[in-house]
């Protein structure tokens, strides 16, 4: 209300942007002056393939084209298949593992600790890994589905769209799951034990306990694992990189490949900045997306 | 005291980072040194700096895969890296980097263009200029089962007979093994049939051919092997060089397209079940067409960026010298880019074909399109080649979406003008 100011307030005021002047440029240095100099990148025609053509100005041109552009539209839709499908999936499985890594019984500490390996294995060798196991001639994927009737006789799994995303969704899953699975574990072992005990003495039952008592306590918990897994779910490249490489055709080919394909194999890098671009929007608006739904949250259980 | 700790300090940074130690000349040569091949080089490298003692040369290694390397050296070249200063290309990527301004022209007089294949030329070439020295050559050959197959086939057709009597008669699984997957690999073995057929993928002028009658043919043959014919297996699809190799090795198949390195890598009975059964012939041709090889290898260039023009151009010279090449071709069985060079007696017992078959296969072996957009146009056309061999559309649906695709592309660079425009201002 007064205009006099107070002098702490001020002296405490300049103190604070004293510290966080050195980490807001780092992070200007780092993190947004690349992103805008992308950006301005977008805005002009650069094809190192062809120096004549220099670098002019060119608007939106690049984003025109993005528009028009059905490899774009298809990488797109991939990307968002490939997100919703494995999220959801590792979302389910992971917290089911938490459950079940929760309860007590003997060997806990070792079941835990072994669910983390396919999460240690670097991505590129559970690709290759997996790439082996569908392999049409000596895959153990056909071996084992021809065995049991499943298949008449090996199948080429690469080949056909359908198929082909079959490994990548299942090799995807059992890498990210116990990740999901150790974050869910985490908030599990937050809650108070007492809320289980009152309701039990009120009758509850088991399910009445995990619909009322432990999703609602693990909200926050779980939008941090979508949080996380979207965002990199949504940014997908070496999987799909060592495991089909976006085949067939380009049927299984997320944005991020066909961005590193633009610019570094047709080193069209005007056009790969606005695909860039592209995908930085996606990604930060499902971002505040995702912190606006936990803030909300968080701050709706400090009142 | 202080400052004589100091200078130390200095003269030890300036020693360690610098490229003048005690007066040599540094420079570097990218390779991917994996197994014969890194001995050889090195043995040649050694020669060189006992010919030339104020030149160091330094091996900067570099990723095997093909797809790796270009993108390592788009990074170095884009960032103005003047190492490696010595660069190993693949063949279709010369015109490439050349016009990004990345390679230095050759201009020296002492050069004998003459004495060189004119196919592995015309690929070390852009916009009329020299950019690069080809280096070994690599063409696709047609390997048989010399106990399944009376002799080379004749034509395309006889190609499919005797697969087909060699998988009733002989008992084995795949009359062909061919790389299919959607790579280069593809396109080199499309560019063989389509020759074979009378089709190539671009004229003189840059207008995209690749949806004429003739290429439709070849691409319909290629479908038939696997769809109708059932003599290629869908697994080719998905096979590159080593895949289609392990087939043929492991006495799956009558016959095998690959390159001349299989000849020596199958010899060994101890891993090789077909050892002793096999030989090779060029790829037969269908009427109206001609016997086709694409053509495969290495260049060696100079990075536009380097501080040591002169030493890099005499190590370009002296290791695609003829003494040097023949000493590759007999310790590796590479084909040797001179003409000359299959004159030496030391030659004829060293490569996969007689001298004269292999001369005759790289005299008559065809580049791919030479164009800086090559990598851009040879993606849209693996990937339609692709879908129409899975049968996800028809041959020619696939090769006019193919053409249009492509000519589009290159439409939208406007390099057909630059290319008319009257050769004056020079870069």
């Amino acid at each position: 209300m007064s205009g006099r100011a107070d002098p702490r307030l001020t002296q405490d005021r300049r103190l604070a942007v004293a510290f966080v002047t050195p980490a807001v440029s780092v992070i200007a240095l780092i993190a947004i002056f690349p992103l805008l100099w992308t950006v301005w990148n977008s805005l002009h025609l650069q094809d190192l393939r062809m120096p004549w053509l220099g670098r002019p100005f060119v608007g939106a041109d690049n984003y025109v084209e993005l528009a028009r552009d059905p490899r774009f539209w298809s990488s797109l839709g991939h990307t968002l298949f490939f997100t919703v499908v494995t999220v959801s999936l590792e979302l389910v499985l992971g917290f089911g593992i938490a459950l079940a890594m929760n309860s007590a019984f003997r060997g806990r500490g070792a079941a835990r600790a072994t669910s983390l390996l396919p999460w240690a294995i670097p991505t590129v060798v559970a690709a290759l890994l997996w790439r082996f196991m569908f392999d049409s001639q000596a895959g153990i994927a056909n071996a084992l589905l021809v065995a049991i009737g499943v298949l008449e006789r090996p199948m080429v799994w690469f080949i056909e769209a359908t198929t082909a995303w079959i490994p990548v969704i299942l090799s995807d899953v059992w890498k990210t799951t116990p990740f999901v699975a150790i974050l869910l574990l985490a908030g599990l072992q937050n809650i108070d034990r007492s809320l289980y005990e009152a309701a039990e003495v009120d009758g509850a039952s088991a399910w009445w306990r995990l619909w009322h008592v432990t999703i609602p306590l693990l909200k926050p918990t779980i939008f941090v694992a979508l949080i996380f897994r979207t965002l990199d779910a949504f940014r997908v490249f070496d999987l799909l990189y060592a495991l089909t490489g976006g085949g067939p055709g380009t049927a299984t080919e997320p944005i991020a490949l066909y961005t590193h394909t633009i610019i570094l194999q047709h080193l069209r890098f005007g056009y790969g900045a606005a695909l860039s671009v592209v995908v930085f929007v996606i990604t930060f608006a499902l971002a505040l997306i995702y912190i606006r739904g936990l803030g909300l949250r968080l701050s709706g259980e400090e009142r | 005291m202080h400052r004589a700790a100091v200078c130390a300090a200095v003269a030890l940074i300036a020693c360690g980072g610098g490229d003048e130690d005690s007066g040599r000349t540094v420079i570097t040569i990218s390779s991917s040194v994996v197994g014969t091949d890194g001995p050889l080089l090195r043995r040649q490298l050694d020669r060189f700096m006992r010919m030339h003692p104020t030149i160091e040369v330094r091996l900067h290694r570099v990723s095997d895969d093909a797809t790796q390397r270009h993108q390592l050296f788009v990074q170095w070249l884009n960032a103005r890296a003047g190492d490696p200063d010595v660069l190993e290309l693949d063949v279709v990527w010369t015109s490439e980097f050349a016009a990004a301004g990345w390679l230095l022209p050759l201009e020296d007089p002492s050069i004998d263009t003459a004495a060189f294949f004119p196919g592995t030329l015309r690929a070390c070439r852009w916009a009329g200029a020299l950019y690069a020295l080809p280096w070994y050559a690599d063409v696709g050959l047609l390997y048989r089962r010399t106990d399944l197959v009376p002799r080379e086939p004749a034509s395309l057709d006889e190609l499919a007979t005797f697969a087909q009597r060699g998988i009733t008669n002989g008992g084995v699984p795949f009359g062909i093994a061919w790389m299919g997957a959607r790579y280069e690999g593809l396109v080199t073995v499309f560019v063989e049939y389509l020759g074979g057929f009378g089709g190539q993928i671009m004229d003189d002028s840059m207008n995209v051919t690749v949806g004429a009658p003739e290429a439709v043919r070849a691409l319909t043959f290629m479908r038939d092997q696997i769809a109708r014919w059932k003599i290629a297996p869908n697994d080719v699809l998905t096979w590159h060089e080593e895949e289609t190799r392990f087939a043929f090795q492991n006495g799956r198949a009558v016959f095998m397209r690959n390159w001349p390195y299989a000849y020596s890598a199958m010899a060994d009975s101890a891993q090789s079940r077909v050892a002793g059964k096999y030989a090779v012939s060029p790829m037969p041709a269908a009427a109206g067409g001609h016997p086709t090889a694409a053509l495969g290898g290495a260049q060696l260039a100079i990075n536009r960026w380097t501080e040591h023009p002169d030493a890099a151009f005499a190590l370009v010279q002296f290791i695609t010298a003829p003494e040097q090449q023949l000493e590759r071709a007999v310790a590796i069985g590479e084909f040797p880019t001179r003409r000359a060079v299959y004159d030496e007696p030391s030659l004829r017992a060293a490569l996969a074909i007689p001298a004269d078959d292999a001369r005759r296969a790289v005299e008559s072996a065809t580049p791919r399109p030479v164009t800086p957009l090559y990598t851009q146009l040879s993606e849209i056309l693996q990937i339609e080649l692709h879908r129409a061999l899975a049968g996800q559309v028809m041959p020619d649906a696939a090769l006019a979406a193919a053409a249009e695709k492509m000519n589009a592309a290159i439409e939208r660079t406007g390099l057909r003008e630059y290319m008319r425009r009257p050769v004056t201002s020079s870069r």
